[in-house]
């Protein structure tokens, strides 16, 4: 057997502990962002057992940390010695000391493993360099953005914003209201606790960066891997990328002062590699003199229904055609050309076998194999009552290209179709991004209406009088409203509520696709604006119902959203969000309450002002958004702001850069 | 089954086995929680094993740590003090340089590490079943443990002589120690929205 792994076993040892580490404090993240109030807490419940609580996430039953351990062939003695570890005490207490043991234990690692080490690093840096240069068109699609910005600007913003001069007065006091209603400083908490958490452990120095890079390569292999599992026990069987492993990769490489963007890189890596050495298996398989050993695989039975169907080849980019894999992979040839001796299909190929025979590699393919046809074959994946339209647009060009990262776009608030897929094209991550486009009909009659109802006399005689404003007021004080503006918006209400019944049948589509994994099993990020939002949340909601629910969505960004606080569970729905879950508002976007009416403000509006739910980030964007019409072309200069790629909530109130 | 244990115990104790590597930590532990012993390969890193007794009148939950001995790993186990109502250190009657290492190296880490400043400590000899090979004599044991200030017991892990009374006579003691008993009865977990939320301390938002 060949070198299983670069790493010596009491390394993986410290790797899979510093991974559960992660998992754990993952998890604390959910409801305590920055781990405030924790340590207290925590510390009391140190000698508990992990074992009595399936909710946690390292608990055996969420087979969330098991497969990771018996990939990287850790003893299975010390495995509940591990999770005990993981959940017991606040994680800082033992990051230190693993890290340690992780740049000490060295004594048996060969001369050979370092260069190996090295090799892989070296290569990690020059896949995240051409991820990088990519980019370069980056300008040019910001420029094109900031037209489209402004062109928008004067079309649709200006009935909105007459009035400034009574608003800013109005907007000013109800902040203050608001904010004497929350007790609680965001802010305060935002600076005071970061300083802790982000305090660099002597630790991390010790560690040499090619080492990190190593174990952070291992451990996403692991996690891809998920051997097929032996453990009756696990209730929560699904292949593919847990978003929940994603998320504590992310806070691993916080920990390990790694940049996100080489996390990345290592994704790519490892799929482009796994897709390498299916295509080898491939040719093997077509030639005969090694069908002897393809069959003897075939009758281990280890592999998977999907690697008998021929499934694999396409399998590795979530069902993504064939041909176009060998495209995206010949573009990464140049920089992969230059690993693969090193590590790539054969490193990978060592590792796998590792996790025991091929069983590991293939069910890295397996995992991603069940999507068929994937997110843009899924237009109308089943009609559910009154929805005519919804189908999933690439946007970016991030598709084809080995990522293992999907992000999902949903415009709630559109004039044409085309601002279902505008308001995304300039924004700049590694993800492989999609637009969702749904009841445009519906949409466009809605926000053309209020669009028009702005524009009519009566409404810019109201707003000159900042009758506007009284909407908002009544989120605090439940006054009635003004007669005039209740008439005028009754003939709003009909396309309103249409499109409001229309958003949650979507989130239910949209839900089901996600379960169904067409998106190829990847972690998925969430974002939408206006009645997108309102899909989203439904989707959350659904998820939360279902058995599987967890670990598909690692992140979600909701602005100016449509949902009423108090009704909804948002606790429910925080809890199938692995990662950040941020709702922007801003609390003088009055449009979005005249469109909801008073009698749900009454309970609150997550799109006006902040959901005092924990594990929320709520993120006053008033600064930036001049009336609701405005994320149209603003959302992402919110998103960039919001610094997606950190574990941490980093600002809670976006100013006009 | 989660939120009715915290009623199924009285009080929850954390207890730390140390000592140099092959004195028996892992063996004494199997015994005392399996009633049974076999050859074991080192400890890798730590392991954790839990056991309901009834003491002094008393449902304990003992939560006992088991700690590698090899020096690789000696970072590592500096971490798990913290919180540790009870300490074992064990040595091995055949072997000196256990013995001696015990206050050259383990005692001063539990003065380090140790955050519990009355966490009773106990000195355990092990092996006593291969008595001809003894070269620790039960007096410099007992010397040991008063000069430490610390509970003394000699045993076999193999043929469970003392395992049992070593436990016991520790986990009393701490019962007899009020300021160990005030942290160890409530169980919180951060996941159980109800209840820890409702510290006063917390202001809602985290």
């Amino acid at each position: 057997m060949p070198t299983s792994s670069i790493l010596t076993p009491t390394q993986r040892y410290a790797a899979g502990a510093l991974f559960g580490l992660a998992l754990h404090e993952a998890q604390a993240h959910q409801t305590s962002p920055l781990g405030q109030g924790s340590n207290e807490a925590r510390s009391s419940s140190s000698s508990d057992s992990v074992s009595d609580d399936p909710l946690l996430w390292v608990n055996a039953s969420s087979s969330l940390l098991r497969p990771i351990f018996k990939f990287l062939e850790i003893n299975e003695a010390a495995w509940t010695g591990l999770e005990e570890t993981a959940a017991a005490t606040p994680a800082k207490h033992h990051v230190g000391a693993y890290m340690r043991l992780l740049a000490e234990e060295s004594e048996e690692a060969s001369a050979t493993m370092e260069d190996m080490e090295l090799g892989l690093s070296k290569g990690v840096d020059a896949m995240a360099a051409s991820m990088e240069t990519t980019h370069d068109d980056y300008e040019s699609s910001k420029e094109k953005q900031r037209d489209y910005a402004n062109e928008y600007r004067e079309k649709y913003l200006k009935p909105e914003t007459k009035s400034q001069p009574e608003v800013d007065i109005v907007t000013k006091q109800i902040e203050q209201v608001i904010s004497k209603d929350l007790p609680e400083s965001d802010d305060e908490h935002t600076k005071s606790s970061k300083g802790v958490e982000e305090k660099p452990l002597e630790e991390v120095r010790m560690l040499e960066y090619p080492r990190k890079v190593t174990v952070l390569y291992e451990l996403l292999s692991a996690c891809l891997a998920n051997a097929p599992e032996d453990d009756k026990k696990s209730t929560k069987q699904r292949k593919g990328y847990d978003a929940r492993h994603r998320v504590a990769l992310r806070l691993l490489s916080t920990w390990f002062d790694v940049k996100w963007i080489k996390v990345e890189a290592i994704e790519t890596m490892v799929a482009s590699s796994a897709m390498a050495l299916l295509k080898e298996e491939e040719a093997k398989e077509n030639d005969p003199s090694s069908k002897g050993k393809w069959d003897k695989w075939k009758r281990g039975g280890i592999i998977g229904a999907a690697a008998l169907t021929g499934g694999t080849l396409m399998a590795i980019t979530g069902g993504l055609a064939a041909p176009a894999i060998a495209a995206g992979f010949g573009a990464l040839a140049p920089t992969l050309g230059t690993i693969i001796p090193v590590i790539g299909a054969s490193g990978f190929a060592a590792v796998a076998t590792a996790a025991g025979s091929v069983a590991g590699s293939v069910a890295v393919a397996a995992s991603f194999g069940a999507a068929g046809a994937g997110l843009t074959g899924s237009k109308m994946a089943r009609r559910i009552g009154d929805v005519k339209e919804f189908e999933f647009k690439p946007v970016g060009e991030n598709h084809n290209q080995g990522r293992l990262a999907v992000e999902i776009l949903i415009s709630g608030f559109v004039f044409e179709e085309e601002d279902f897929k505008r308001p995304w094209e300039g924004q700049n991550d590694n993800m492989e991004r999609y637009a969702l486009q749904w009841e445009s009909d519906n949409l466009i009659a809605v926000s053309t209406a209020i669009q028009d109802w702005l524009t009519s006399r009566l409404a810019m005689e109201l707003m000159k009088r900042g009758a506007m404003m009284t909407v908002l007021s009544s989120i605090m004080t439940a006054l009635a409203w003004p007669a005039a503006l209740l008439a005028l918006t009754d003939f709003i209400d009909s396309k309103w509520s249409i499109a409001v019944d229309r958003s949650d049948k979507s989130g239910i589509i949209l839900a089901e696709v996600l379960l169904k994994g067409l998106q190829g099993q990847r972690p998925v990020t969430l974002v939408g604006f206006s009645l997108g939002a309102r899909v989203i949340f439904k989707c959350l909601e659904v998820l939360a119902e279902s058995e599987h629910g967890a670990g598909l969505v690692e992140r979600v960004i909701l602005l100016g959203a449509p949902i009423s606080i108090k009704d909804m569970n948002w606790e429910a729905a925080r809890k199938v969000v692995a990662g950040r879950f941020v709702n922007a508002y801003s609390t003088n976007d009055w449009m979005l309450g005249v469109a909801f009416r008073a009698s749900l403000l009454t309970h609150g509006l997550a799109g006006i002002q902040p959901v005092d739910v924990p594990g929320i980030q709520n993120v006053d964007v008033a600064s930036i958004i001049e009336g609701h019409s405005s994320y149209l072309w603003t959302t992402q200069q919110i998103l960039e702001q919001l610094e997606l790629e950190t574990s941490y909530p980093v600002f809670n109130h976006l100013t006009k850069s | 089954m989660e939120s009715s244990t915290s009623s199924e115990f009285d009080h929850l104790f954390k207890l730390l086995l140390i000592g140099d590597s092959g004195v028996g930590k892992s063996s004494l532990l199997l015994s005392f929680t399996c009633d049974n012993f076999e050859d074991l390969s080192p400890t890798i890193g730590v392991d954790f094993k839990v056991k309901f007794v009834t003491l002094g009148g008393k449902k304990l939950k003992l939560a006992i740590w088991d700690t590698a001995g090899q020096e690789r790993f000696r970072t590592l186990t500096s971490s798990y003090y913290r919180g540790a109502q009870g300490i074992i250190m064990v040595y091995d009657v055949t072997r000196r340089d256990t013995f001696t290492n015990l206050s050259d190296i383990w005692a001063k880490e539990i003065d380090l590490y140790s955050t519990n400043q009355d966490c009773i400590k106990m000195l355990v000899g092990n092996k006593v079943d291969k008595d001809s090979d003894r070269v620790v004599s039960k007096k410099e044991g007992i010397d040991f443990a008063r000069e430490y200030g610390c509970l003394f017991i000699e045993c076999s892990a193999k043929t469970r002589v003392n395992v049992e009374q070593c436990f016991e006579e520790l986990v009393l003691k701490i019962l007899d120690t009020p300021s160990l008993l005030a942290d160890a009865g409530a169980k919180k977990n951060i996941f159980k929205q109800k209840a820890p939320e409702a510290d006063e301390s917390a202001s809602g938002c985290c």
